[in-house]
């Protein structure tokens, strides 16, 4: 098939070089022409712009950051795409803005599938994300092949936005156990036991989870190297906030959970991992930790 | 002086006519024809854009609800900058985002007119009474020449800094009022549990370091069972969330502001959105009861 992708970061570059090995043709554009680079050597094409590679395109994808980004590409793609096009956007955005873009492809007979993953850049690079979409149902057949590439759990939650919603709710669970963990790691420090221990004989019981197993494992060794940037995480948890207040439904731990990125902000550790949430309840306290 | 007026509700229309009454002439548009009705009797003139009403004013004032509605009012195609003569000077009295506040005044002063940000505390009883507390961001030169005018609306009336500080004073108004109100609410749910006699808890705390105008006036309100606005829940809400948006962006943690935001948005999504913020205790109550 004749596939567009933009957004060649650490998730992005994995995921175009799967398509390409399952035989795509792959058109890619990008702001910093050489990030194209390795993909271009793996028989990648290069689009002057972004309307040209969706001209050129059956279907396009995006993996980029925030909502203003993902709507001004979308913008430029509509006009590229030819009728009953689709624009696969797996960027994290917020569900209401995905609803609006999807809207506006829909009059022009396009369609707009939002496909937020889970899995990191581990994840991208095995070809083993999570995939949650939203779309209509009949583009499944079309999308299925595509989405096989490049995740193993592929679900389709509902319409559009659908899959958005899904990847706050994933949001709301992974960080505020990542939180947990930290709040776990920094009792036990401050009781004089060993968090390795703890998580040793944690990990077997009811409270046994994959984050305590992964970001408990890099607090364990104080490993605070990205893995995904806690910036990022923070972004989304505004972004949680902001559609709670919109609906007027209270979420008390996840607000707790963001005044702790925001402080994490403040510290200037956003490109830090979001394991550094263990770093910032170390500054205050008993047998707090000096800066 | 000739002077513009938008944005005639609850609040804008008593602000509004305090202005005619000190001898100005009105220049005013409305979206809803009604809202003009009370200025038959003053010397006004109705117009059909706010750039028509620009065209006829030195000063331009806005009472309207957030951020968007400033910028359509300001910036839009038949907006104030489309009709407005260089040197006018637009005063919005809205609360909104103080970093949107500053980029409206960097936007309009790229076209050569003047803005001043001057969110009031006091609502509409104060708005009424010409007793509002006006909180100004603006040049000092500018501020000197709308003085006399919102001294004809207000009793304390406060340049805080540049453009942009009027909205962080009124930001910090609502956290307090917020927290305050909050507070007030887990007080008086925790001293009725108790099966204390809320009015002499009420009673005994006025004379300490409990003190305070939420307590005294607040707190009457909440003892006499009556809900009506006063402050409307749902403004409180929005408040709020203009607050947690500025934390956010700076990565500032503000755990006790986060907290009652949450607590609003419980309260506006359980349907007393339109009662008084001390809805809060109503909240507090039903959640502490059996269902």
């Amino acid at each position: 098939m004749k596939l567009g992708f933009i957004g060649l970061g650490g998730m992005g570059q994995p995921m175009a070089g799967h398509l390409l090995a399952a035989g795509h043709q792959v058109t890619v554009w990008s702001r910093r022409p050489d990030s194209a680079d390795s993909l271009l050597a793996l028989g990648a094409r290069r689009a002057a712009s972004p309307l040209e590679l969706a001209a050129s395109s059956e279907m396009v994808c995006t993996n980029v950051t925030g909502n203003a980004d993902v709507a001004g590409l979308a913008l430029q793609l509509l006009e590229g795409l030819a009728p009953d096009g689709i624009h696969v956007d797996f960027s994290t955005i917020a569900p209401s803005v995905a609803r609006a873009i999807a809207a506006r492809y829909e009059e022009r007979d396009r369609h707009f599938v939002d496909a937020p993953v889970s899995g990191g850049t581990a994840g991208a690079q095995a070809a083993t994300l999570a995939i949650m979409w939203g779309g209509k149902a009949a583009l499944a057949a079309r999308l299925d092949p595509l989405f096989r590439c490049l995740g193993k759990t592929i679900v389709r939650v509902g319409d559009a936005g659908a899959g958005q919603v899904a990847k706050t709710c994933n949001q709301l669970v992974m960080v505020a156990a990542i939180e947990a963990c930290a709040e776990a790691a920094r009792f036990a420090q401050a009781a004089g036991i060993d968090f390795a221990r703890v998580r040793a004989a944690t990990l077997g019981g009811s409270a046994g989870s994959r984050v305590l197993e992964f970001f408990g494992g890099k607090m364990v060794a104080r490993d605070f190297a990205a893995g995904v940037q806690a910036r990022l995480h923070h972004k989304d948890f505004a972004m949680v906030i902001d559609e709670a207040t919109r609906m007027a439904v209270p979420l008390p731990v996840a607000s707790a959970v963001m005044q702790q990125l925001d402080a994490l902000m403040a510290a200037a550790w956003g490109t830090q991992d979001t394991s550094t949430l263990l770093r910032v309840l170390e500054r205050s306290g008993k047998h707090s930790l000096a800066d | 002086m000739q002077i513009g007026f938008i944005g005639l509700g609850l609040m804008g229309r008593p602000m509004a006519l305090h202005l005619a009454k000190d001898g100005h002439t009105l220049h005013l548009w409305a979206r809803r024809p009604a809202s003009l009705e009370p200025f038959q009797a003053v010397d006004a003139r109705l117009h059909d854009s706010p750039a028509e009403v620009a065209k006829h004013a030195e000063v331009v004032f806005t009472m309207v609800a957030d951020a968007p509605d400033v910028e359509a009012v300001a910036l839009g195609e038949t907006g104030i900058a489309a009709g407005a003569r260089a040197g006018l000077i637009v005063v919005d009295m809205s609360t909104i985002n103080p970093n949107a506040a500053r980029q409206i005044g960097a936007s309009l002063a790229a076209k050569g007119i003047e803005f001043v940000d001057a969110p009031v505390s006091g609502g509409e009883v104060g708005a009424i009474n010409a007793a509002l507390t006006i909180m100004v961001g603006a040049r000092p030169e500018v501020f000197e020449k709308v003085k006399p005018l919102f001294e004809k609306m207000g009793k304390s009336v406060t340049l805080i800094g540049d453009i942009g500080a009027g909205q962080v004073a009124k930001a910090c108004n609502q956290i307090l009022t917020g927290v305050g109100v909050a507070a007030l609410a887990e007080a008086f749910n925790f001293a009725a549990k108790n099966g204390v006699d809320t009015a002499r808890v009420r009673e005994a705390l006025l004379g300490g370091f409990a003190y305070s105008r939420i307590l005294e006036n607040h707190g009457q309100r909440m003892l006499d069972r009556n809900f009506k606005p006063g402050f409307k829940a749902w403004m409180h809400q929005k408040d709020l969330r203009i607050v947690m948006e500025e934390a956010h962006r700076l990565g500032l943690m503000l755990p006790a502001a986060a907290a009652t935001a949450q607590l609003f948005n419980a309260i506006v999504g359980s349907g007393m959105g339109e009662d008084d913020s001390i809805a809060a205790l109503k909240l507090l109550e039903k959640l502490s009861t059996p269902q």
